[in-house]
């Protein structure tokens, strides 16, 4: 049995531990302190990325890689703390930004120690009244305690935090959005490059973090990058010469919702697979695993045959999924995957931003096709057509055999491929919203394709057993490409 | 200079070119909608989309990029040696792949599902990039089976209307009232594909402002489709039934490149033309809309004559003989020649050389339209003067030897003492103050030329019907100094005749010896005889017109 490992949610259930005093009482700010007393900033960036910490909102980029693109020589430069946690599926900001607001702030400030910033903005969704609330009141506290404002502790360091809460908007999540949004704009994502690293909030250099990566930084800094590096894989990427480490160092905060005994938010090394995870979740609720959404609702879904993938960055990017928040999402033999689809694609098309074309009207689109499937208005069911190969008489022509065509799920998987190409990997859109929207459009249609097209043959939504459901691994596109990297250790 | 493969062509470019531009200026078409060369680039119509190449270390070849570029965005510069592709290449650039042409058909999916198709009623058709690119790189027929978006019909402002069905949320509308005209009317409403142009609105849909700034027109011409249209250009015909000659504005002294759209029965529209030193892309509301007086049906198309204190109709013989009759009895120095602001510099050469030449008075003046406002915008002005000639007449006016060219209170003093007044006019809707009235009633005989009745006719003895800058070909000089050609579009309506036509009878009929055929040739007496005018010839000139040093 899998055990919970609490580093960033240790204290979290110690109560007043959102007081400055309580905290303090946990080594609370003994991490920024022993950053400041004994690292220079450079260092601080240094063990960062040799700690190999990947940033945990979701596209998994190496935080110490992040910043050694920010040009040091442009002043000012800014922290954006990405709080507009609101990927479905995922809620580990919220504890933090509720519970242990004084955590994150000192994470913000060793990350403006390491990178000489002086203005951070908490960008927080704004459904999170409590958490804005109790982080406004922990700010508050840290000024009265000399731990922000004009020269923190005697070391000319000066750090200001402002909180801005979102108006709701999903893709305000995504870094350019966020920025847009906090400058005041329309909340759609820009054109990258330049990335906001070079070119960020009011246009100068910007570090945006996740409430999670920020968090992390203390524990680096109080344990080092040794104790860090301990915790989850290191694999190797063996397309490089020697092959190159590939860290999914520390925790993660793995959000369980779904089918599961006792959902909620667990903090686990990285690399346990969806198995151990569903064990320290209370076990399945119901007789089988259908499916399990890994990282949030926008990523490719695992079917039951792919339960030991291991649910790290890594292993997930192989699977043809992605670990992206951690958001995951168990379900049991009574869900119907179109269904889920659905649910998902009504999501999507409602947060679309508009801004470029093949999400604006792809989106609702691919919504459409679902819709109607589940309406059990599949169009006319299946049709079928003669078969062209190499006919009985040795040519080119109809081989008299003939195939059928389930024409609705051939459209879907067009119209959400050329959204973003779920096989190369490509998007033809601005931001990586089109992908969140393709992702689940094909992966659900490939893997659980007996159900939609049981949909569309009965006119109506059809349960499938499990078994029957799926479509076996041989079939199933993601699972040939799956395997379970070597682990650098074993090199 | 940045040397780039494009396709199968090596080319170079300047630095700091954008793909598009530089496949345009080799005639390759990169379809786009939201690019616009005098906006910003948010690419987000993805229309654009080309496929660059570069080196891929692992692989130590060179390779497709993994994801499509936007060419609106992808700008090509010199690379460094050591970065060069191929040795030579700073960019590889391909927009004819197969996998760019399926992005595009793919796109243009998308563009098309929720449009109405209503072309047929549509005023874009014909010169619509929706049309003509799905015509060229899209789908041949549609996927789409689920419900249209059904966004209402706006009146945004005096003269534009919006049909949100046809919108492809290029947002180039929105970009031009905050870049250009900087008045930032437009903008977006909704999300995803609800998103909407409109003006800001009160909750119950009243519109707070509306777009009525003097740049409004050319949110029309900048979008791609239908959406926007121009209320005075609606239903009225078919892009492909006008002709079109390129011309100059004659509203105001900026001389903002034109093209004028006409049938034969009358100018439709004008349009701007790229102009990179004068006007760019755009033209005020006041010159785009203000040439009805071109065909209105209040055009003079007779000479009139004043029989019995009225002015009546007569033939131009009549006119003519009246005309040289009175100018024969009269010594010099009581005629004054009045040139015209709005008429070309031909007009104004033929007049003065009339002047000095057979009426041997160097007493000339200069008239025009009243001045009005100057309206700045971030990338636009519109000049206070409201002739296009204001500069090239008065020089040319003064070109001949002892010529004095007299204007305002000096000019009306002048003419109230004079007997025979020959004032050119051309100005529509010119109103005379009192003095000015006055100076004008006191004078003998008052030939007026002039295209419309008006507060000057209204004091002639005698009327000359004369064209307007779409019936005469000619160059204009505006405020700072460039010559640029109008050109002649429609007829002159009944027997009204080009104004240096007129004079040039007149000269002859005095004993003159002019005779010249066309404007060009008027042109090349210009360039002989005026000072600074030596290149302004016809030839020289061309569409790009030429600045005077």
């Amino acid at each position: 049995m899998v055990e919970e490992k609490r580093i960033l949610y240790e204290h979290l259930d110690v109560p007043d531990i959102n007081t400055f005093d309580v905290f303090r009482q946990y080594d609370g700010y003994k991490g920024f302190e022993k950053a400041i007393a004994e690292y220079q900033p450079e260092e601080i960036a240094k063990m960062v990325l040799d700690s190999g910490l990947k940033g945990r909102g979701g596209a998994g980029f190496s935080t110490g890689e992040k910043w050694s693109f920010v040009p040091r020589d442009i002043e000012p430069r800014y922290l954006c703390c990405n709080a507009d946690e609101s990927e479905p599926g995922t809620f580990s900001n919220r504890y933090v930004l509720e519970k242990n607001p004084h955590l994150l702030i000192e994470g913000i400030l060793i990350c403006c120690y390491a990178m000489g910033i002086e203005t951070t903005y908490v960008y927080i969704r704004g459904e999170f009244t409590l958490g804005k609330k109790m982080l406004d009141a922990a700010i508050k506290e840290a000024y009265e305690q000399g731990y922000l404002g004009e020269d923190i502790r005697g070391t000319g360091l000066n750090v200001n935090i402002y909180t801005h809460p979102g108006a709701g908007a999903y893709i305000c999540g995504e870094e350019t959005g966020l920025i847009e949004s906090l400058e005041g704009k329309r909340g759609q994502p820009r054109n990258k490059p330049p990335f906001p690293a070079v070119e960020g909030v009011f246009r100068k250099p910007t570090v945006v973090q996740n409430v999670e990566t920020l968090c992390n930084l203390p524990f680096i800094v109080s344990n080092g990058v040794e104790w860090y590096t301990q915790m989850g894989p290191t694999y190797a990427d063996t397309r490089f010469d020697p092959p190159k480490p590939d860290a999914n160092t520390g925790t993660k905060l793995y959000c369980i919702s779904g089918d599961v005994n006792e959902p909620g938010v667990y903090e686990l090394e990285l690399g346990l697979t969806c198995t151990e995870l569903i064990e320290v979740a209370g076990g399945l609720r119901g007789e089988e695993v259908k499916a399990v959404i890994p990282g949030g609702s926008s990523a490719p879904i695992l079917t039951h045959y792919e339960l030991d993938t291991r649910l790290d960055f890594t292993s997930l990017t192989l699977a043809k999924s992605m670990l992206g928040s951690g958001g995951i999402i168990v379900m049991n033999e009574t869900r119907n995957i179109v269904d889920c689809l659905l649910n998902i694609m009504k999501f999507y098309a409602h947060e679309s931003c508009g801004q470029c074309t093949p999400c604006r009207w792809g989106t609702p689109w691919v919504r459409d096709i679902v819709q109607r499937i589940a309406d059990g208005n599949g169009r006319q069911s299946t049709i079928t057509r003669p078969k062209f190969g190499i006919a009985e008489n040795g040519r080119w022509g109809d081989t008299g055999e003939t195939e059928e065509i389930y024409e609705d799920l051939d459209l879907l998987e067009s119209v959400a491929n050329n959204i973003a190409n779920v096989d190369t990997m490509t998007w033809n859109t601005i931001c990586v919203f089109g992908i969140a929207v393709s992702w689940p459009a094909v992966s659900y249609m490939r893997k659980f394709r007996p159900e939609f097209e049981a949909a569309i043959r009965e006119s109506k939504l059809v349960t499938l057993p499990v078994a029957e459901a799926t479509v076996p691994p041989e079939e199933n596109y993601a699972y040939q490409q799956r395997f379970v990297p070597k682990e650098f250790a074993d090199l | 200079m940045a040397f780039v493969k494009l396709n199968d062509l090596e080319i170079e470019v300047e630095d700091g070119t954008n793909v598009v531009e530089a496949a345009r200026q080799h005639g390759i078409e990169v379809p786009h909608y939201c690019y616009h060369p005098g906006l910003s680039r948010p690419a987000n119509c993805r229309m654009c989309l080309v496929e660059p190449h570069e080196f891929f270390p692992p692989a130590g070849a060179i390779v497709p990029a993994r994801q499509l570029a936007t060419g609106c965005t992808t700008v090509l510069r010199t690379a460094p040696p050591e970065r060069k592709l191929d040795g030579k290449y700073d960019s590889i650039v391909y927009t004819d792949s197969p996998r760019v042409k399926k992005a595009r058909e793919d796109i243009l999916e998308f563009l098309l599902v929720h449009h109405p198709l209503d072309c047929p009623v549509c005023d874009q058709a014909g010169e619509c990039d929706l049309q003509d690119y799905s015509y060229r790189h899209g789908h041949d027929k549609s996927r789409y089976l689920e419900v249209k978006n059904v966004p209402p019909k706006k009146d945004l402002g005096p003269d534009v209307l919006l049909y949100s069905t046809r919108c492809v949320v290029c947002t180039r509308c929105i970009r031009f009232a905050e870049e250009v005209s900087g008045t930032g009317e437009l903008g977006l409403i909704n999300r995803g594909s609800h998103d909407e142009i409109d003006i800001p609105r009160s909750h119950e849909g009243v519109p707070l402002q509306v777009l009525d700034n003097k740049l409004a027109g050319n949110v029309v011409d900048i979008c791609p489709v239908g959406a926007l249209i121009s209320k005075d250009f609606l239903f009225k015909s078919r892009p492909w039934f006008m002709e079109k000659a390129d011309s100059v504005c004659s509203g105001c002294s900026v001389g903002c490149n034109i093209t004028v759209e006409y049938k034969a029965d009358g100018v439709y529209r004008l349009k701007p033309r790229f102009h990179e030193d004068i006007n760019q892309h755009w033209m005020c509301d006041d010159g785009r809309l203000g040439y009805h007086y071109v065909n209105s049906d209040d055009r003079l198309q007779l000479p009139l004559k004043r029989v019995d204190d009225e002015l009546s109709p007569t033939h131009w013989a009549d006119a003519i003989a009246t005309i040289t009759e009175k100018l024969s009895e009269v010594e010099a120095e009581d005629i004054v020649v009045i040139g015209s602001a709005q008429g070309t510099n031909e007009d104004n050469y033929v007049l003065q050389q009339f002047a000095h030449d057979v009426l041997k008075t160097t007493q000339l003046g200069l008239f025009g339209q009243s001045p009005g406002e100057e309206h700045k915008f971030p990338q636009f002005t519109i000049e206070a003067d409201k002739n296009p000639n204001t500069a090239g007449a008065r020089t040319i006016l003064g070109s001949a030897n002892g010529n004095v060219v007299l204007e305002g209170d000096a000019l009306w003093e002048k003419v109230s003492n004079a007997k025979v007044v020959y004032l050119v006019s051309g100005a529509s809707e010119r109103t005379l103050e009192d003095a000015e009235k006055a100076a004008l009633e006191s004078v003998d005989f008052l030939i007026v030329q002039d295209v419309l009745p008006s507060e000057v006719t209204q004091v002639a003895d005698i009327v000359l019907p004369g064209t307007t800058f779409a019936e005469k070909d000619g160059t204009f000089t505006n405020s700072t100094g460039w010559v640029q050609r109008i050109r002649k579009t429609i007829d002159p309506p009944g027997e009204a005749r080009i104004d240096w036509e007129i004079t040039q009878q007149l000269a002859k009929q005095l004993g003159g010896e002019m005779n010249y055929h066309f404007a060009g040739e008027i042109a090349l007496a210009i360039a002989e005889n005026v000072p600074g005018y030596a290149d302004a010839t016809h030839q020289k000139i061309g569409d790009a017109g030429i600045k005077l040093t």
